[in-house]
């Protein structure tokens, strides 16, 4: 970008942005930065629904990512690279604290938890309308550890089964049950807290 | 197909399309059809939370912070030069810094030039990759006051070295500490001002120095 370009206040792309950045640039730096952060951020909040930890985390994605920028060749999408990045950082903080990331080998077959409960004799009422996103946020909150990792990685942030299964170190059959167990109890906690909203 | 056959094959139908048998039974399964429903509204909504909060100012500081003190980002130093330059902190260094860095090139290139290695190369000179560095003029030079204390990284790197003869490793060890005081000296001036942009350059190249040195010695230990 021409210096004229820049004293006009145009903003660097993204691809211009890198390039500095890989000569150091603060202002490169910053606009990464403010390109990502939020994605970057959620993602941590979300695992650890903690936001001095996220806070931590997303400073710790970033600055692994800013050491390692000078060695990017642009093969994949930059916010792919980041992404990436910033999920094996959350990882490795859940594993450091011995935290629960995925229970091993756990099966829809023969398990409980992969049915859906229903009252003898009551039926199973809808979620009907749309779904707010804060109380969805909430409901994501209070899943179990290892069902919102897989949760979040998957339907939150987009990744694949296969993906999935390579980042925690779990079968790929494994990813599909928890998702699914997850998603059917957050059906369950959204019908309460919306049961919940209509009492009072 | 009844109600337990489709929930087992549901995880499929969520992320797939029904089988015709499945789609028979939604057709007539009012619950079955409307659990479907709700699953595949999870799964799409699931997506509003992705990039939905942003972190606090803090987060970009203490990023910067570390960025700076790592030597990974630099500022653009000013056109011009100030009035007045930190007197006292050129006086201290001028040109003095680039002595040690001349001298490890000096030795790195004298190195591969007689290195045993080369005994029987019919062109040893031709062996010296590294370029040598135009020593500058005389100046000034420093004297340490002090010697600062060695980071985690400057042993690591020290001991990379620890199997060359003990001049040349007195002489590593001089040049590292003329780096480490340099750049403590920087330091200091920048917590008297902080917005010298001037002497956060200075920072800056002083760390770039320093990485220059590692770069040069531990390359030429490898071969």
């Amino acid at each position: 970008m021409t210096d004229a370009r820049k004293q006009q206040g145009e903003k660097l792309t993204e691809a211009e942005a890198i390039e500095r950045a890989k000569q150091g640039d603060a202002a490169a730096f910053k606009v990464l930065y403010d390109l990502h952060k939020r994605r970057v951020y959620s993602l941590c909040l979300r695992m650890t629904q903690n936001t001095a930890s996220a806070e931590d985390l997303t400073q710790e994605a970033f600055l692994q990512l800013f050491r390692k920028i000078g060695t990017f060749r642009g093969e994949s999408a930059f916010s792919t690279w980041l992404h990436r990045m910033s999920v094996n950082v959350v990882l490795m903080q859940l594993r450091k604290k011995n935290l629960p990331i995925v229970p091993i080998d756990d099966t829809l077959e023969g398990d409980e938890e992969g049915t859906v409960k229903k009252e003898p004799g009551a039926p199973d009422e809808r979620l009907t309308g749309a779904i707010d996103r804060l109380r969805l946020q909430n409901a994501v909150d209070s899943l179990p550890p290892g069902y919102r990792t897989i949760f979040v990685l998957h339907d939150v942030e987009g990744y694949e089964h296969n993906e999935i299964a390579e980042m925690v170190g779990c079968s790929i059959g494994n990813s599909k049950s928890q998702l699914h167990k997850a998603r059917l109890k957050l059906r369950e906690l959204l019908k309460a807290d919306r049961a919940e909203k209509a009492r009072k | 197909m009844n109600c337990p056959e489709f929930e087992r094959d549901l995880p499929e139908c969520v992320e797939g399309v029904p089988s015709p048998e499945q789609q028979a039974h939604l057709n007539s399964c009012p619950t079955c059809s409307g659990l479907l429903l709700d699953l595949n509204s999870i799964a799409s909504q699931a997506q509003m939370l992705s990039a939905a909060d942003e972190p606090s100012a803090a987060v970009w500081n203490a990023l910067e912070e570390r960025l700076w003190s790592e030597g990974l980002i630099r500022r653009s130093a000013p056109a011009y030069l100030p009035a007045e330059v930190k007197p006292s902190f050129m006086q201290r260094w001028r040109a003095a810094w680039l002595v040690p860095v001349a001298a490890a090139l000096a030795v790195v290139a004298v190195v591969k030039l007689y290195h045993p290695a080369n005994v029987g190369d019919k062109n040893p000179v031709a062996t010296q990759s590294q370029p040598q560095a135009q020593a500058p003029a005389p100046a000034q030079s420093a004297r340490l006051k002090h010697k600062p204390a060695l980071s985690h990284e400057d042993q690591q790197w020290l001991s990379t070295v620890s199997s060359r003869p003990p001049a040349q490793l007195a002489k590593f060890r001089s040049d590292l500490d003329q780096a480490n005081a340099f750049i403590e000296d920087a330091q200091q001036s920048l917590q008297e001002d902080p917005n010298d942009v001037y002497m956060q350059q200075m920072l800056m190249n002083a760390y770039e120095q320093k990485q220059m040195l590692y770069e040069l010695v531990v390359d030429d230990s490898s071969h």
